[in-house]
């Protein structure tokens, strides 16, 4: 069986990169003691994937990630261990068995919503994400392994508001598309003709697409 | 951290490099508040995070400390040169990883010294801390600096920064310390009153309570107590009972990459094997083992609390630990299905059991590194080494056989009586590796041998029989070093050697008096730092400072000194006798090896403390 679990990756842990998480977290199994399962061969690697990396900098509040087991585990008995078993900054919030047949969270990831909170006062005002939206499109530069690749991000981008001072945004986040949110919020400076703004970027929800609909990744 | 500050620090982190090195948060890290313990101890390695954490005896206090239910341990690290220029600018001090207590709010400030080449940053960290930095300018309300470790055992060099030194093993010593401060707390005593009652702890150098003088010809005329409460001669604390003492149950497990990553199970301490250069041999004897029972109590703790994937054995020569094959098979069988595997460092050449390579070699197979010292016979009996060429051959040609290929040699150079004859013994000794990786049968060995030579440069040190001798000059060793290049060139051998200027230096610091720390303080304030890391490594800046406080390099570095000359640490009684160190000086010149004391009592000093050694009591039926 696997166990589909939600973890906050918590503001202090926001520097440690994709594979010390991994890491991290493989130790954490190790010292639960739950039945985790291992992958065949000369080298092997506990069993487990996430939905997606945060990249450095950014805090996930509901982040998803399976995990194999030898045997079934009640939820209750998983989550406790686990969760005893995890540094402080790193909390499992819910956790629900699912079957070996289950997609895997990469599989599901549709998109993700944010908050991006601008350093100091924000600079925005909704006027300039009313003109923002308003674009034909917004061509932006992407960096990628092979170079840089001019794309349009406009139709990555499923909800942008503004509320007490932060940006909330849903964007595409998919093998196929995807547009980070750092990367939307420089446009959206740059076409508010303000400077470029250092703001902390939280992951507030990973999700899946269901006839047309988005829902949270871990209920997909 | 007040709020304003965390800002500032949640800005710096977007920027410098390896952010992660300062936010903490690691996995059995303490949680215990400062505010509801008595006394507090900043323990401030003075390297980068990924070093600091790769540190076993950083984790054994640490863990001692926050056991007592009264004091609480926190850990601090050198910032690297960007964070520690960033700190600076925005007015950040330096502050503890757990719960970013700046330092000076502590009530201790601890630091370990393992390397000469660290205590720049000793005075950088005080600086960033905004502590003064020398002891003479602290007041009431400033911590105690105090200093523990190897290179504690000739404490004069940083005589002038450190308030108070522990020597030698510090599990019990620090729990006295830190519990005379408590006392010294709740009865309002002054800083004077409280370092006079350090000073009355066995084992505690308080440097205010010596007063030097020196002769005309700049040589130590005597070290003596200038107040009652000073004893003469400090004498290095001993853990008789390492099976009792205490050890970590838990250890912090750190996100990120750092030097060793894993559970070190420190076996036994101290090493009966006597060689000549090597001062932990002279400072942590006598030998104690930890019983097989005990490790794997250990072992079973600290696997299940870290998660960890590997344990590492750890000790000066684990191949000396009685039941060795036994203890490692013990641990590969309790930790098969768990995936841990074992490995073994510090392995002497003449007792790697074949067995105990191919135990290891289950589970995965690392490097297999080993330690000739020098390159011919007569320079090994020098140095007391004790293995032959055969041990050496037998040894990698067993390695060979059992699927290695890649080996690591390490050597010394500028020992004491070297000639070109040894430097081309390191030659002729790489090229019989190669043979004997030739000699096993092609289909039975793995592809592609990789020999790596790496001499580094000898430095003499405190309590051994080579304190007396002359290091070779900076120019003798580049040449040695240019020499023993051309004698490595071998197909399949690469060589590596060491900056010589930095053993220089390091040969001026580990031997010095007082006075080298002006020497050490005009350096820092000049820009050195990290003098470890050859980017950052500035040996003019160094010899620049020596000239601005009077003082010769060589003087310290490359002069002999005689036996009747006072040493600048002869205020410390280390367990070995100076009767003794001169006889095995005597002796090393002689060319005449020195038995290994579990075959009987040589008489280095250590019969005079009773209990303190076990293999002499034993031998006398005690």
């Amino acid at each position: 069986m696997k166990m589909l679990a939600v973890f906050e990756k918590g503001a202090r842990l926001r520097h440690i990169g994709h594979l010390d998480l991994m890491r991290a977290m493989q130790r954490a199994l190790r010292r639960s003691s739950l039945p985790i399962r291992y992958s065949q061969g000369f080298n092997p690697h506990i069993l487990m994937s996430f939905a997606a990396p945060l990249s450095l900098g950014a805090v996930g509040l509901r982040e998803v990630m399976e995990i194999s087991l030898e045997r079934e585990v009640p939820a209750e008995e998983f989550s406790g261990r686990l969760s005893r078993a995890l540094p402080p900054d790193i909390r499992l919030l819910s956790c629900r068995p699912v079957a070996d047949t289950h997609k895997p969270p990469m599989a599901l990831l549709r998109a993700a919503r944010y908050r991006i909170e601008p350093r100091g006062e924000c600079p925005l005002t909704q006027g300039d994400l009313d003109a923002f939206l308003k674009k034909e499109s917004i061509p932006a530069v992407k960096k990628t392994k092979s170079g840089e690749k001019e794309i349009d991000i406009k139709p990555m981008i499923h909800e942008l508001t503004l509320k007490d001072g932060n940006i909330f945004c849903t964007l595409d986040l998919c093998e196929e598309k995807s547009c980070k949110p750092d990367l939307m919020f420089a446009c959206l400076c740059s076409s508010a003709g303000i400077p470029p703004t250092e703001a902390l970027v939280v992951r507030l929800l990973l999700l899946s697409e269901k006839d047309g609909v988005f829902l949270p990744l871990e209920d997909a | 951290m007040n709020s304003a500050q965390e800002e500032i620090l949640e800005r710096l982190l977007e920027k410098v490099q390896k952010p992660a090195r300062y936010t903490g948060g690691e996995m059995n890290t303490a949680v215990k508040s400062i505010g509801e313990c008595d006394v507090s101890f900043a323990f401030c390695f003075p390297d980068t995070y990924d070093i600091a954490m790769s540190h076993l005896g950083m984790k054994i206090l640490y863990h001692i400390i926050n056991k007592q239910p009264w004091a609480v341990c926190e850990r601090v690290c050198a910032p690297w040169p960007d964070m520690g220029d960033a700190m600076r600018r925005e007015g950040l001090p330096l502050f503890s990883l757990e719960s970013r207590t700046p330092i000076r709010e502590f009530d201790l400030v601890g630091f370990t010294l393992m390397y000469e080449m660290s205590y720049s940053n000793i005075l950088e960290m005080l600086d960033l801390g905004g502590i003064p930095i020398y002891a003479r300018d602290r007041s009431e309300s400033d911590p105690l600096v105090v200093a523990g470790g190897p290179c504690a055992f000739n404490p004069e060099p940083l005589a002038y920064f450190i308030d108070a030194y522990m020597i030698g093993d510090g599990e019990d010593v620090m729990v006295q310390l830190c519990q005379t401060v408590r006392e010294s707390k709740a009865a309002h005593r002054t800083r004077e009153e409280t370092l006079r009652a350090l000073a009355g702890i066995p084992g505690v150098y308080v440097p205010r309570f010596y007063d030097v003088s020196y002769n005309d010809d700049g040589t130590v005329r005597s070290v003596t107590p200038n107040d009652p409460c000073a004893p003469e001669k400090v004498r290095r604390c001993v853990v008789t009972d390492l099976e009792h003492a205490e050890y970590p149950e838990t250890i912090p497990v750190p996100f990120t990459d750092i030097v060793f990553d894993r559970i070190t199970l420190e076996i036994m301490r101290g090493c009966t094997r006597g060689c000549r250069f090597c001062q932990a041999g002279m400072i942590y004897r006598p030998v104690r083992e930890r019983s097989m029972e005990r490790l794997l109590e250990i072992a079973d703790h600290l696997e299940s609390s870290t998660g960890y994937e590997e344990i590492s054995l750890s000790s000066l020569s684990s191949g000396d630990y009685t039941c060795l094959p036994e203890l490692i098979r013990a641990l590969m069988d309790r930790y098969r299905e768990k995936r841990v595997s074992v490995s073994l460092p510090s392995m002497r050449i003449d007792n790697i059991v074949k067995q105990s390579l191919e135990e290891t070699s289950k589970v995965k197979k690392s490097g297999l590194t080993l330690a000739p010292e020098a390159g011919t016979q007569r320079m090994r009996d020098v140095i007391n080494k004790g293995v032959t060429e055969e041990d050496l051959i037998r040894a990698v040609t067993d390695a060979f056989d059992s699927g290695w290929s890649s080996v690591k040699l390490y050597f010394m150079l500028g020992l004491p009586t070297e000639t070109d004859e040894d430097l081309r013994g390191i030659g002729d000794l790489a090229q019989k590796v190669v043979g004997a990786y030739f000699s096993i049968p092609k289909p039975r060995r793995a592809p592609g041998l990789r020999i790596t030579c790496s001499a580094s440069v000898f430095v003499p040190k405190p309590f051994t029989p080579f304190q007396w001798v002359a290091q070779d000059s900076p120019e003798i060793i580049r040449e040695k070093q240019e020499h023993l290049r051309e004698y490595l060139r071998i197909k399949g051998v690469t060589f590596n050697w060491h900056e010589s200027g930095l053993s220089f230096l390091e040969a001026c610091i580990s031997r010095g008096d007082r006075r080298i720390g002006d020497v050490i303080y005009t350096a820092w304030k000049n820009g050195c730092r990290f003098d470890g890391w050859n980017e950052y490594f500035r040996y003019d800046t160094w010899l620049e400072a020596f000239d601005a406080c009077g003082l010769d390099p060589a003087f310290y570095a490359c002069r002999t000194r005689p036996f009747s000359e006072t040493l600048p640490w002869d205020v410390i009684d280390a367990g070995v006798t100076k009767e003794f160190l001169m006889r095995e000086w005597e002796k090393a010149l002689r060319t005449e090896t020195t038995r290994d004391c579990r075959k009987g009592c040589n008489g280095c000093g250590l019969q005079r403390w009773k209990g303190a050694c076990p293999a002499y009591e034993n031998a006398r039926g005690v």
